[in-house]
């Protein structure tokens, strides 16, 4: 199990020894990480702990056993979890609305959530966040009458406010079309302050496009931990192209050119190896630890 | 003292005085003139929108969007802020269930029926089939379903306002700095008073004891006080649920003995307000449960 080797002590967020069950589910195992300022992207397929870890990083859930710190803060002090949530920004997977709301209206809510007590400050804010997500002509909307991405976009304004330092979402993108991921990443990567942002996602190519370091979660423990590239790198050697199905491959599937992409350890005498992908890094791990526990 | 005459933008100096005055560089007086000339220039108009900020008119603009967007206080809103209640803390309401149009419509429909048909077995509409009533008015079984209903209904009000499931953006509320004592708080005094009124309402249209109305008071705060206290040892559902198995097995024993008024008399009132006591002690000393998430 790889762990990512910043100096612990100034790391921004910390967790140590995390596991939590829910009744003889394991969702997670001794998870141990460390992050700082920048972009962290959390992959891993449904069922892996993403959530479960996120929830635990925003407070919002307690781990049965380890510990976790967020800019120095331990979340088992009541003042200073409070402290964490001053500066928390969160989105959860699949969150649910008010549906009399409007846009506005449910903005301003979490805003005072957020303890943006002066009504023309949280006007600001909420101005603020309708236009990084081009909400704005959205305001008097109500929710319910607003498409799944447009729902989406909203969740991902109400985490925005209040300028946070540490953004843990949860399956930002589900949801939003190509043109819209990429409004995202040009936001995220545009955010002011460098805060902590951790995302989770099951999509390969958002991580490959947006964030700088990975954490791959499988079965509630971490598999990897790095950077993208170093995850594709794992893959190298063992992704080749065919023009037919090799059986003695781990994965295979046909891709847009009508040839066969294979992923395996042992690629057959010949075979036209091609650069890996990020997603060819997950995959063969996912396999790998998929294999490990049938054995 | 005369405001300045104000020279249109056709000129230089018309130009460079709205250069001044968007820029906020001008007297007091020249910019009331400004401000009362554009409206009637089209010309000024047009040119001073070349000297103003444009980044910072959308951003003025959106703003202004959102304050529409948001709403103004009511009148209502406005008497409740003058007797010193946050803003903010109204603005908190409007995410509690109970609060609704079709919450408290629904209220009003359920003690309509209620209401309604003791109504009708009182003035004969439909037959009781049962004898006499005790003198001084009328036959206290057909208060029964109302003594019932009536503080379940401010229970299910407070529970709505505290229940998770009724809340689609608890894990919000979970990760958010506020207080949730204080949202808890809010939301539940809301509740209650918003249940109470139309239940006290309907126990004066009730045909019953002219006391009723105040005998409803008790009960219905003390489920409540026992039910947030229960939830404070228990999951919020079940507090609630066991709320109002406490008070719904008396009323149905008490109904079909025939005497359903003992559970709003004397005895019962001074038990209601024993449990009034202790839930609130309760509340006092366990009331960091309610903050969310983290419980430890």
């Amino acid at each position: 199990m790889e762990e990512m080797t910043l100096n612990v002590s100034t790391a921004a967020l910390c967790a140590d020894g995390l596991s939590r069950m829910y009744g003889a589910i394991r969702a997670l195992d001794e998870v141990n990480l460390t992050l700082d300022r920048g972009i962290t992207g959390l992959l891993g397929p449904n069922g892996a702990g993403k959530t479960t870890l996120l929830s635990i990083l925003a407070t919002v859930n307690e781990p049965d056993t380890g510990r976790v710190s967020v800019f120095g803060l331990d979340p088992r002090d009541r003042a200073e979890r409070v402290e964490i949530r001053r500066r928390l920004g969160y989105l959860p997977q699949e969150l649910r609305y008010h549906r009399h709301f409007t846009v506005a209206g449910f903005l301003d809510y979490v805003a005072i959530l957020k303890e943006i007590t002066d009504r023309r400050r949280r006007a600001d804010e909420v101005a603020r966040v309708l236009a990084a997500l081009g909400l704005e002509r959205r305001a008097r909307t109500r929710i319910r009458a607003l498409s799944g991405g447009m729902r989406q976009r909203l969740a991902i304004a109400q985490a925005l406010l209040g300028q946070p330092e540490l953004l843990i979402l949860d399956e930002p993108t589900a949801g939003l079309d190509p043109e819209q991921r990429l409004r995202f990443r040009e936001l995220l990567s545009g955010l002011p302050g460098d805060p902590v942002i951790v995302l989770s996602t099951h999509q390969a190519d958002d991580i490959a496009a947006i964030c700088p370091k990975v954490v791959v979660l499988l079965q509630g423990r971490v598999r990897f931990a790095g950077t993208p590239s170093e995850l594709a790198a794992t893959a190298s050697g063992r992704v080749w192209a065919a023009a037919e199905r090799d059986p003695g491959a781990h994965l295979s599937w046909r891709g847009g050119d009508s040839r066969w992409r294979h992923i395996g350890d042992n690629p057959p005498d010949g075979a036209e190896l091609v650069a890996p992908t990020v997603e060819d890094g997950y995959l063969l791990l996912s396999h790998a630890v998929v294999s490990d526990d049938r054995h | 003292m005369t405001s300045p005459v104000v020279p249109c933008a056709g000129g230089p100096s018309g130009v460079e005085l709205l250069a001044s005055y968007a820029a906020g560089t001008v007297e007091p007086a020249v910019v009331w003139s400004v401000e009362a000339h554009l409206p009637g220039c089209a010309r000024c108009r047009c040119a001073l929108s070349g000297h103003v900020d444009q980044q910072r008119l959308v951003r003025n603009r959106s703003v202004l969007l959102v304050r529409a967007a948001i709403g103004d206080e009511g009148p209502v809103r406005r008497l409740i802020c003058r007797f010193g209640v946050h803003d903010h803390l109204l603005r908190l309401l409007a995410a509690t269930p109970s609060l609704r149009r079709s919450w408290l419509l629904s209220i009003v429909g359920v003690l309509a029926a209620v209401v309604g048909e003791a109504a009708a077995v009182r003035y004969g509409w439909i037959p009781s089939g049962r004898p006499g009533g005790l003198a001084g008015y009328s036959d206290p079984e057909v208060l029964a379903p109302f003594l019932l209903v009536a503080p379940l209904i401010v229970l299910a009000g407070v529970a709505a306002a505290f229940l998770p499931v009724f809340d689609p953006a608890y894990r919000l509320a979970v990760a958010a700095p506020f207080s949730g004592v204080t949202l808890l708080l809010v939301r539940t005094v809301s509740a209650l008073a918003a249940a109470l009124v139309p239940v006290v309402g309907a126990a004066f249209v009730l045909p019953g004891p002219g006391w009723l109305p105040a005998a409803l008071l008790l009960p219905s705060l003390a489920l409540s006080a026992f039910a947030l206290a229960a939830a404070t040892v228990m999951s919020p559902r079940a507090a609630a649920v066991a709320a109002g198995v406490a008070w719904v097995l008396p009323a149905l024993l008490l109904a079909t003995a025939h005497v359903p008024l003992l559970i709003v008399q004397r005895p019962a009132q001074v038990a209601c307000a024993a449990v009034l006591c202790a839930s609130f002690l309760v509340l006092l000393a366990r009331h960091d449960r309610f903050e969310l998430g983290w419980k430890r």
